[in-house]
């Protein structure tokens, strides 16, 4: 569930502001006229299939790449050319690789640090943060992925920015480390930063994100709530009911079923209604053992990113 | 700690813990040293008087202290850029020079044990090469060929893309140029054409300075051509290293 944000201030100067952005790559548009304002303290989630252009986008806001047209403005300053004034108040998770070669974890953290005209105190407590604070003098080399991926966030967190970027944080993570990663993230968002990130994982944006905006071949073809869009989406929920209970004519006839269906033990009611079918259900069988599906933002994006000319699109993504 | 004495130390560890490669840089010259002292033993150069190793010594040296200079900066910068490391010091504040000055600071200590080291076997009976009293200026001479050298380097590093290919440029311009530039055999034995080539060389000028402060080959006017011609490369080779150089593998 998407948590209140009570540190989101929605009369403040918007932390980034992209503006009819648009970036070609030879004949390929790869941004296509893309607007967005993210708040200050907001948790934006991005999102979209492989090759939707969330990484150019990303990295135009960062200001690694020079938009074709529009412009981007980070707390009200532009990030093209090169602003060395505004890059500390801004923190990108690297590559994994983006290591300096032959040097412990703690050494490679010092120097990026040091990059940044951060001190050494800063170093301890993030790796600590992080979950490395027993893996100092590892050599990054002899790091295990999850591992990597937890300093290549750590050399974005070291200076203390106040807007984050970061890519698909969690991929290389074990379900205890992307949880352990959450709590991270949520402690972050509870400190006043502004996150931007991209995530392939719905089910983590659902639960981290204010609001995430959904990237469809260069265009942003909505932002909102999570909530909101689950809500607004008009996905229905299904109810299961162990089977034997009530018959699929009987269920049919529910107010507020729009279908009827058998899965394995159950019989499957598919609702927007589900109040109603529920108050239905309650007289004739008992609410036990019934169980509640709702809609998840998963559902939603499928809906919104499925392509007509190419039914298999969402079988065929390949991961980068 | 500021980022210039951050990166010094990163690279300064990452040279260290190379042993295989901190190996090589030193031996390497001193191998050429070793073969040559050895082909040409007692041997003079025609009409000169000066022994054919003092001609090969000076040679040698400058062209391994260039070669370490290039290979140095040209391997890393690919190397940063390929890793996205180039690209994490674009998305902070540190400048440019900081990562630069960093690896110039670290080829002139490589440059500096190279020389040493070399000098020092030089000198030992067999080799038998007596400095010259203008020897403390081989330092300066030193400084603006590594300087040369390095921006040489940092163009290289900014075009090639894979390991492979620095290696191939790089020899591609640096052998070569050992031979043409009178690093490896006396430039009065090659033909007056080839001679007048050498003047397009940015060895050449090391290997005259070099020698004249070593050997004294050649008086101190020696050393000041070679010195403007060493500072004429660098600037050259500086203006087109900014032009070339890349934070990003896309950009």
């Amino acid at each position: 569930m998407s948590s209140p944000s009570p540190t989101t201030d929605h009369g403040a100067q918007p932390a980034v502001v992209v503006d009819n952005v648009t970036k070609n790559y030879g004949s390929r548009r790869a941004v296509d006229g893309v607007s967005l304002d993210i708040r200050r303290g907001e948790f934006f989630g991005l999102l979209g299939p492989n090759g939707a252009g969330k990484s150019t986008l990303v990295e135009i806001m960062e200001g690694l790449r020079r938009a074709d047209s529009g412009s981007v403005t980070v707390f009200g300053e532009p990030t093209w050319p090169r602003n060395t004034g505004l890059l500390p108040r801004m923190g990108v998770q690297t590559q994994s690789s983006a290591f300096f070669v032959r040097q412990t974890v703690h050494e490679h953290l010092r120097t990026v640090a040091a990059l940044f005209g951060t001190d050494r105190a800063a170093v301890d407590r993030t790796l600590e943060a992080v979950g490395l604070g027993d893996k100092h003098d590892v050599r990054v080399d002899d790091l295990s992925g999850g591992q990597r991926q937890r300093l290549a966030i750590a050399s974005a967190l070291v200076h203390g920015p106040e807007l984050i970027f970061l890519d698909e944080p969690t991929a290389a993570l074990d379900t205890e480390g992307r949880r352990d990663l959450w709590e991270v993230l949520r402690g972050l968002k509870a400190a006043g930063r502004t996150i931007v990130y991209t995530t392939h994982h719905l089910d983590e944006a659902e639960a981290l994100c204010d609001r995430v905006g959904i990237l469809v071949d260069g265009r942003l073809v909505v932002t909102d709530e999570p909530q909101n869009l689950i809500g607004n989406s008009g996905a229905t929920s299904r109810l299961l009911v162990p089977l034997g209970r009530i018959d699929e004519e009987q269920a049919a006839g529910l107010p507020g079923v729009e279908d009827v269906a058998v899965q394995g033990g159950h019989l499957v009611l598919q609702t927007r209604a589900t109040g109603r079918v529920l108050a239905a259900l309650d007289p004739l069988t008992g609410l036990d053992g019934v169980q509640t599906r709702t809609p998840s933002l998963e559902d939603v994006y499928l809906e919104l990113t499925a392509r007509p000319q190419s039914p298999l699109a969402s079988n065929n993504q390949e991961q980068s | 700690m500021s980022a210039y004495s951050a990166l010094t130390a990163a690279g300064y560890r990452a040279q260290v813990r190379d042993k295989t490669t901190v190996f090589f840089t030193f031996a390497f010259p001193l191998i050429f040293l070793v073969v040559f002292g050895l082909v040409f033993r007692g041997r003079s150069v025609e009409e000169s008087g000066f022994s054919y190793l003092s001609y090969t010594a000076a040679g040698v040296l400058s062209w391994g202290v260039a070669n370490a200079a290039v290979f140095g900066i040209g391997f890393t910068l690919m190397q940063w850029r390929s890793d996205d490391i180039l690209r994490m010091i674009r998305l902070s504040p540190a400048p440019l020079t900081a990562v630069i000055g960093s690896r110039y600071v670290l080829a002139l200590g490589v440059g500096l044990v190279q020389s040493v080291l070399f000098v020092g076997v030089a000198m030992l009976p067999g080799f038998d090469l007596v400095p010259d009293s203008r020897w403390p200026l081989l330092i300066p001479v030193l400084i603006l060929g590594i300087t040369t050298f390095l921006l040489l380097g940092v163009i290289i590093g900014s075009i090639a893309d894979t390991p492979e290919s620095v290696a191939g440029i790089a020899n591609f311009l640096m052998l070569p140029m050992a031979f043409l530039s009178g690093s490896f055999f006396p430039l009065d034995a090659m033909p007056d054409w080839l001679q007048k080539v050498s003047m397009v060389l940015p060895l050449r000028y090391l290997n005259d300075g070099v020698s004249a402060a070593l050997t004294g080959r050649g008086d101190l006017s020696d050393i000041g051509w070679g010195s403007l011609g060493l500072v004429a490369f660098a600037v050259v080779f500086g203006a087109v290293a900014a032009r070339t150089f890349r934070w990003t593998k896309s950009s």
